[in-house]
């Protein structure tokens, strides 16, 4: 019980009034950069990092670590209340939690959502403490060919976000994988659609494209007297999750954990592969995945609980390997070293109680997380009291600010302009946009792996042939490909009522 | 819920504001007195937050600041590989209020690559100071067969192109330094391009899908310390301080010198009053004690050169990169 007596020392430690001031500190300004789109975790703690330099090391890693999955909490909340995704790995959220907003159910999504990351991001911290050590040696046996195998899983989900037409839903997952090739190819240096600018070389920023095509065409297709019940005031009581909701939302709970927390520990992914995959797996397996994209609670539940597990999961690396598997991660990492500490075995050795103080930390940060943002439900979703042609003029400014502070640049405020109209165009030809995020997630994912495997095996496809590993994900893959046509889901009935339109 | 919105809103213009502010600067004849009074100066750095140049950055900045007598803000531009910021930066008004930090090959490499189309000269830029030199080093797995360099520059000659080995992506500085090593050791090493970065190299590394790891010393260091990778030799004319055990190439009798190096510079054309201001306040922030050994705890070894010593120095880059260049270009 070595394990559990350090711990205990470290709740000690973690306890005192300075360390929770600084996790409560934490916990909030990542809320507060999570509700800002555009700043997300990376930049977050970058910019952060100055502002802990003369604390002490537990002091300034905890409100870091804070910080980190504060974000994760805080770009939710403008996913759901105004369909402007705070930050890349609550982008898939907003698709339900939006549409919840609009039948006065925003108080329940946000309540979901913070319980969900609660579970969560406590569950994978026990993972970190039980079983840190074999899992994360787990994450070195995914290497490119498996990451590729793991990718082409992700991208058959396709099939299950494709409502009523394939074609469509097609169309939409192309768009994205094209949007997602712009700039300079990964391997061999190439500029790819980039028409000559400077500018594209990098690509377009994701944030602003999916704040572009879901919260900037949401509002330009706005028309008065059409569509006025866009959003409806909670009341108190609406606030509250009702036993249904929270009877439906456990299995999601339950399934966004162990995704989050699996891809956590792969080097490489990221959160928004996470929640990606966790509303396409609530889109397969939910008993209510008819209702998904019409303000169903698992769309808000699995992916909320997913981005914080894989949050705490990827400490995991961190803290047994010295691998930073994110670049949010890789951030925090280099905090660390700026105090002195290096991550990875050598931190228990050497640094046994700051290691155990900050694990602990992470508990009592998840705490506070639920405790400050739970009561802020109600003050968050009164926004929505304010009256609608107001209310939008401050979204977009905040989409503005949002789009510039990604690098400091008016470019990327051009466009989310550009993939507002985009968006736009997509809703009249009624071409669903979650295939589009998903191509756009997974498709660099997809090419790079896909080359490092090749480089490896000097040109050979057998690479995916061989390894165990990437045989069966790729046969999974398959299966999921293959499931409409063998009719293994939905009944016709249920077919000529689904949502996504 | 008013008040909320309203501090929404400040703090959204405050950041914009922060924004923009340094990129205001208007005056043509900046000369004796400057910095100018509350005029503040842009740090441009052309990589993400958090990485070895970033860092650097920010660890001078204050340092920065108190010689100056000025704000002294640190502004991210990356992008494709710092092509983005490297041509800001040489686009800006030569007037000492923009700097930025550069790393080399990219700033070398970058304008000399057509393919790349960049919109900068080398000339366009201005050397002001080098920070430090991060040599490269080449390692094998921790239980590897390969004793010592030679073993291992053997095997790759009787197995052409089976061997593996890192890169951070399609000439980057890694994927030079194998090229050097292929031409001057007649060994074939096979690079494997990680795009993502050296996080991302090492972790296929460690996870043995690729043999080989070549990387700079600041990212390898601790590889080595926890006993999973063993460096078998530093890509340089001496040993490394921090790794005083491993040979150099020299010393196995290979010519093989590389390096990453990161300094800083200016657009070309600076008043030569704001220039020596620049890089007396540079000097004084590189060698400052507290920046020095902050570094070190990184791994960086702080290698100070003035103006002229960093321009030859990124001569003598240039003139070694434009030899293997053909080596490296996409086929």
């Amino acid at each position: 019980m070595d394990v559990l007596n350090e711990l205990m020392m470290g709740f000690a430690e973690a306890m005192t009034w300075q360390n929770l001031l600084f996790a409560f500190v934490g916990c909030l300004l990542g809320t507060v950069i999570g509700v800002l789109p555009g700043i997300g975790p990376v930049a977050g703690i970058a910019l952060l990092i100055p502002l802990t330099l003369n604390l002490d090391p537990a002091g300034s890693i905890i409100m870091l670590c804070a910080i980190f999955y504060g974000t994760t909490y805080g770009g939710t909340i403008t996913s759901v209340l105004l369909n402007t995704p705070g930050e890349a790995a609550s982008a898939i959220t907003a698709i339900d939690g939006y549409q919840m907003t609009k039948v006065g159910r925003a108080g329940v999504a946000l309540t979901i959502a913070a319980v969900g990351s609660f579970i969560g991001g406590t569950i994978a911290t026990v993972g970190l403490v039980l079983a840190a050590k074999p899992l994360g040696s787990l994450g070195l046996l995914i290497g490119p060919p498996e990451f590729f195998a793991l990718v082409v899983v992700g991208i058959s989900l396709l099939v299950a976000l494709a409502g009523r037409s394939m074609v469509r839903a097609l169309i939409s997952g192309a768009l994205g994988l094209l949007i997602s090739m712009i700039g300079i190819d990964p391997v061999m240096g190439a500029p790819r659609f980039t028409f000559g600018m400077d500018r594209l070389l990098d690509g377009v920023s994701f944030v602003a494209v999916i704040v572009g095509i879901f919260g900037l065409s949401e509002i330009l297709s706005y028309r008065p007297g059409k569509n006025q019940t866009v959003t409806q005031t909670p009341g108190l009581r609406a606030l509250l999750p009702t036993r249904t909701d929270w009877k439906r939302s456990t299995p999601a709970f339950a399934r966004g954990t162990g995704i989050g927390f699996a891809m956590g520990l792969i080097p490489g992914m990221t959160g928004s592969v996470s929640s990606l995959l966790s509303y396409g797996a609530e889109k397969k397996f939910s008993k209510y995945r008819n209702e998904l994209g019409r303000g169903a609670i698992e769309g808000v539940a699995g992916p909320e609980t997913a981005n914080n597990a894989h949050a705490n999961g990827a400490l995991i690396p961190l803290f047994t390997l010295g691998i930073p598997a994110s670049p949010t991660i890789a951030v925090l990492m280099g905090a660390f070293l700026q105090q002195g500490l290096t991550p990875g075995p050598t931190l228990f050795a050497e640094h046994s109680t700051l290691a155990w103080t900050i694990i602990a930390s992470l508990f009592i940060g998840n705490v506070l997380l639920l405790v400050l943002n739970v009561p802020l439900v109600g003050l968050w979703t009164s926004i929505l009291k304010v009256p609608y042609p107001i209310l939008a003029g401050l979204i977009l400014m905040f989409m503005v600010v949002g789009a510039y502070t990604i690098n400091f640049s008016v470019f990327d405020v051009f466009v989310m302009i550009i993939f507002g109209l985009v968006g736009l165009g997509l809703r009249r030809l009624d071409i669903p946009l979650a295939p589009m995020v998903l191509t756009l997630v997974l498709g660099p994912l997809m090419e790079r792996s896909l080359r490092e495997s090749l480089d490896i095996s000097h040109g050979s496809f057998s690479i995916f042939f061989d390894r165990p590993i990437t045989m069966v994900l790729l046969l999974i893959a398959l299966v999921i490909v293959c499931s409409p046509l063998l009719k293994l889901r939905k009944p016709a009935a249920l077919v000529a009522e689904d949502p996504e339109s | 819920m008013k008040r909320i919105i309203t501090a929404v809103a400040v703090g959204a213009l405050t950041l914009a504001a922060a924004g923009c502010s340094a990129s205001g600067a208007s005056t043509s004849n900046a000369g004796a007195d400057f910095p100018k009074n509350g005029k503040s100066v842009e740090l441009l750095v052309s990589f993400s937050p958090g990485g070895p140049v970033d860092t650097a950055a920010r660890l001078i900045q204050p340092v920065l600041e108190k010689e100056l007598g000025t704000n002294v803000e640190v502004v991210n531009k990356p992008g494709a590989g710092g092509q983005i910021g490297y041509t800001s930066l040489a686009n800006a008004k030569p007037d000492g209020y923009t700097i930025g930090a550069v790393g080399s090959p990219s700033i070398v490499v970058i304008p000399m690559d057509e393919a790349r189309g960049a919109a900068f000269k080398r000339e366009d830029l201005q050397p002001l100071a080098r920070q430090v030199v991060d040599p490269m080093v080449i390692a094998v797995q921790a239980d590897s067969k390969y004793k010592n360099l030679k073993d291992l520059l053997e095997d790759s000659k009787a197995k052409p192109g089976s061997i593996n080995a890192t890169t951070t992506g399609q000439m980057g500085g890694e994927h030079f330094a194998i090229a050097q090593i292929n031409e001057a050791t007649g060994a074939e090493l096979s690079p494997v391009h990680f795009s993502e970065g050296a996080s991302q190299a090492s972790t296929a590394f460690l996870g043995k899908h690729v043999d080989v790891l070549v990387g700079n010393i600041s990212e390898v260091i601790d590889l080595q310390k926890q006993g999973k990778a063993k460096v078998l030799g530093v890509m340089d004319k001496e040993r490394a301080e921090v790794l005083p055990d491993v040979p150099t190439f020299s010393e196995e009798g290979y010519d093989v010198v590389a390096a990453t190096a990161r300094g800083y510079a200016a657009p070309a054309g600076l008043p030569e009053d704001v220039a020596k201001k620049l890089e007396a306040a540079l000097q004084a922030a590189i060698e400052d004690e507290s920046v020095v050994s902050k570094m070190d705890n990184l791994g960086l070894t702080t290698s100070y050169q003035d103006s002229a010593e960093y321009g030859k120095f990124w001569t003598k880059q240039e003139a070694d990169y434009k030899k293997v260049l053909p080596l490296v270009q996409a086929k």
